[in-house]
Formats: C-alpha cells, structure tokens, sequence
C-alpha cells in the first residue's frame, strides 16, 4: 500500500502545499495590511509609524514577487 | 497509405481533445476572476489564452512521460490513442453541457483505458499505477485544497478584517491578475504538453521519429500550444458560471485564495512530480475559501454534483473509449474504421452547434 500511496512524497506535498499556500495568502494580505495603514497613518501626520507600515507593505510585496517567480521556476522545471 | 490516414486523425482527434481541454478548463484560472470582477469576461479569457499558449513553451518534459505506468505501451496503437481521445472528447463535452467541472487528463487517461481494455483485456491495464497516478492523487487534491484554501481564508480576513472594504478589495482584485495568470500559465505548461506527447507517440509508432531520441517536433508543440489558447478563448461559460457564482457567492478575498492557494498547491504538487489535476485543486480551494468564511457559504449540492462527476469521470470515458474502439473495428484495422467514426462524430458536432445557432445561441455565450 505504501508504495502505490507514496506515503513520504504525498506528506512532504501536504506541508508543502500548507506552507505555500496559506504563505502566499498571508504574505499578500501583509501587503494589503502594510498599505493600507500606511496611507491612513500618512493622512494622520504619523510619518513614523507610516514608514514602519509601508516598508512592511514593500518587502511583503518583494515576496510575493519572489514567490511568484519561484512558481515559475518550478513549472520550468517540472519533470 | 492507410497508416498516414490514421496518424492524421489522431493529430486531428489530439488537437480536437487540446482544444475541448482549453475549453473545459478556462473556469479554473478566470472563474474567479471574472466573478469578483477582478477583470472583463473577455480581458480574462484572452489574458488566459496568451498565458497558455506561453505555458506551452516553457517545458516540455511532461510530454515524454504521457500515459506511462497506466497502460502497457505495447497494447497502445494509434486505433486505441485515437478511441481514447474520443472517449475524452465526449466526457468533456458532456460535463461542459451540465456546467460541471471535471478533469480533462482523468477523461483521456479513461478513454485509453476503456479503449485498451476492449482492445487487449484487463491486462491492459497497469492497475497499480492507475491507482497511484489517477485515483489516489484524485481523493488528495480537493480535501487538501479545501483545507488550504479554509485555512489561507480565515488567515486573510484575521489580517485585513478591519481595513476599509474599498481598498483591500481592489487589491484582492489586483493580486488576482496574478494569481489567476500563474494558473494560466502552469495549465499552459501542464496541459498542452499531454497534447505535445501523444502525437509525438503517434509520430514514433509511424516511424517518423525514433523511438530512442524522443523528441517534440517544433510544429507539434505550436499546433498544440495553438489549439489549447484557442480553446480556452472561446471560453467554458456554463463551467465559468458553476465555478465563479454557483459554488460560492465570492468576494475579492476568496478569489484571490481560491486562486493563490490553489495555485499554490499545484506548484507545490509539480515540485515532488505528484500528478494533481488542477480542476480538482481549484474546485477544492473554491469550496474551501466558501467553508472558511463559513460552512453553510458553500452550496453542498453543487458541490456533490460536481464530486459525483469526478467519481464518473474514468467509468464514462472509458465506457466511450471502449464502445468506440469496438466500433472502428467493425471496419477493420485500417482508417476506414477511425475515418468513419470521425465523420460521424463532426457530423453530429455541427448540427448540434448549428441547432444551437438556429435556437439564437452559441457556443460562446458569455449571458
């Protein structure tokens, strides 16, 4: 049985898939999060926190930038 | 004489089969988008025909490996690859009819399968690879998308919950752009390469390329790449509907995780080489990203009829596989039998897509 179910690859595929994609969501919606203050703390003269937030928001993006081209990569490689 | 005849069909009943799977599966990578207005009906089809016909190009290792471990290659001769596209065929215009979405490479590899069991018995059949490779994978997909997609949900709206709706939803519908582009372009790579190989299969079983440096001619991989866009711009909408707006009621944000964790999940399938049909993993994240916000968001009904597709996907294909393989041998080995089973089947195509005209419809339909 556990050779047809290839039980070590399919749980290395349920971590994986755990791990990107509730990663991929979260990273995008920290994105979302980071901008979204950042133009409201902007509004308010808070230009500290405002920073704090959009550079947040940049590296959020950066990676899911990252992760986007990493997805590529993959399918380039998929044998 | 007889086997160029044959082979054409085949290159024309794969192409067909590429063009109905671009079809099929236009729901996976736009449902949500057009559904959440993400973009235009017509911006997303034809950003996802682009996006498949690129994905084609990108890798072409896929296409040496079509069919193996499932039935015996000395079993598949072009009247059996040639049942089992029709077999495909058919199962994907019928679920297309019904609105129901459904994998296309489970149709074909049931088609072969029904084709090479008329054709040389159940021993035909790699039993343990079709369970490892098929039926396995086919039960894993949707339960780990919906648990993916349930999680990432609940995730997304703890983080931006409390942001004004107005900008996070234009940026759901941004991220969207992306995530269903990344679906477009991996059913680029994925699907058409299916296509790529059984017509290089059919190229070496007529001597035109050898068996030993198995590779993809160049107009084989533009004709494939070509059939699947086009295919995919003329659009599935009844599927379109089910996925985007009879599933779940979707906002910004479950488009986005139905899309990014699906996307997600496949990629990461792709990484470890385990076969996942995106259909299955889509279907599963939409599902999911409905049960995350709550339970009774999903319209289970709809759910089931779809899960009651997938369990007849196989049996259906194979049933038309094999009847259709039966069929071409009442002619003999030759293409008269594939040639006669051909002309019928794109008679009965145009006058059902001419009755359709004349009814004031098309198949294109977006309303």
């Amino acid at each position: 049985m556990a050779t047809i179910v290839q039980t070590d690859v399919l749980w290395k595929l349920i971590v994986s898939a755990f791990v990107a994609g509730v990663g991929i969501t979260a990273v995008f919606a920290l994105a979302i999060y980071g901008g979204t203050r950042f133009i409201d703390l902007r509004r308010a003269d808070r230009e500290a926190a405002a920073w704090a937030f959009g550079t947040l928001a940049v590296l959020a993006v950066a990676a899911f930038a990252a992760a986007t081209a990493y997805g590529i990569v993959v399918m380039a490689n998929k044998s | 004489m007889s086997s160029d005849v044959t082979l054409g069909i085949v290159v024309a009943t794969a192409l067909a089969f590429d063009f109905t799977n671009g079809f099929h599966d236009t729901a996976n990578s736009v449902a949500a988008t057009i559904s959440t207005r993400a973009l235009p009906p017509r911006v997303a089809v034809g950003m996802a025909a682009l996006l498949n016909f690129a994905g084609a190009f990108i890798s072409l290792k896929v296409a040496a490996t079509v069919g193996q471990g499932i039935v015996a290659t000395s079993h598949v001769t072009s009247t059996v690859v040639f049942a089992g596209l029709v077999g495909a065929i058919a199962w994907n215009l019928a679920t297309w009819y019904f609105g129901l979405p459904s994998s296309s490479s489970h149709a074909l590899i049931g088609g072969v399968v029904g084709s090479g069991v008329a054709a040389a018995g159940t021993g035909a059949v790699q039993w343990d690879g079709l369970t490892e490779k098929v039926l396995v994978p086919a039960v894993v997909a949707p339960v780990l998308a919906l648990v993916v997609g349930a999680i990432a949900i609940v995730v997304a709206y703890r983080i931006v919950g409390n942001r004004r709706p107005g900008p996070v939803g234009r940026s759901y519908r941004l991220g969207q752009i992306v995530s269903g582009g990344m679906l477009s372009l991996s059913h680029g790579t994925n699907d058409a390469q299916k296509t790529m190989g059984i017509i290089t299969l059919a190229l070496i079983a007529h001597g035109d390329i050898s068996a030993d440096k198995f590779h993809v001619p160049t107009w084989v991989v533009v004709s494939a790449a070509t059939a699947i866009a086009l295919g995919t711009y003329v659009g599935g909408w009844r599927i379109i509907r089910t996925m985007g707006t009879r599933i779940i009621k979707m906002d910004p944000a479950q488009g986005f995780v139905s899309q990014g964790a699906g996307a997600a999940t496949i990629l990461a399938a792709s990484h470890y080489g385990y076969p996942l049909s995106t259909t299955h993993v889509i279907s599963g994240a939409v599902m999911g990203a409905g049960a995350g916000k709550r339970l009774s968001a999903v319209r289970w009904g709809v759910a089931g009829n779809i899960a009651g597709a997938w369990v007849l996907t196989i049996p259906a294909a194979a049933a038309v596989g094999a009847a259709t393989y039966g069929v071409t041998r009442i002619f003999g080995t030759g293409a008269v039998g594939p040639l006669v089973v051909s002309i019928v089947l794109l008679a009965v195509l145009l006058t059902g897509f001419a009755r359709r005209l004349a009814a004031g419809r098309t198949l294109t339909a977006e309303g």
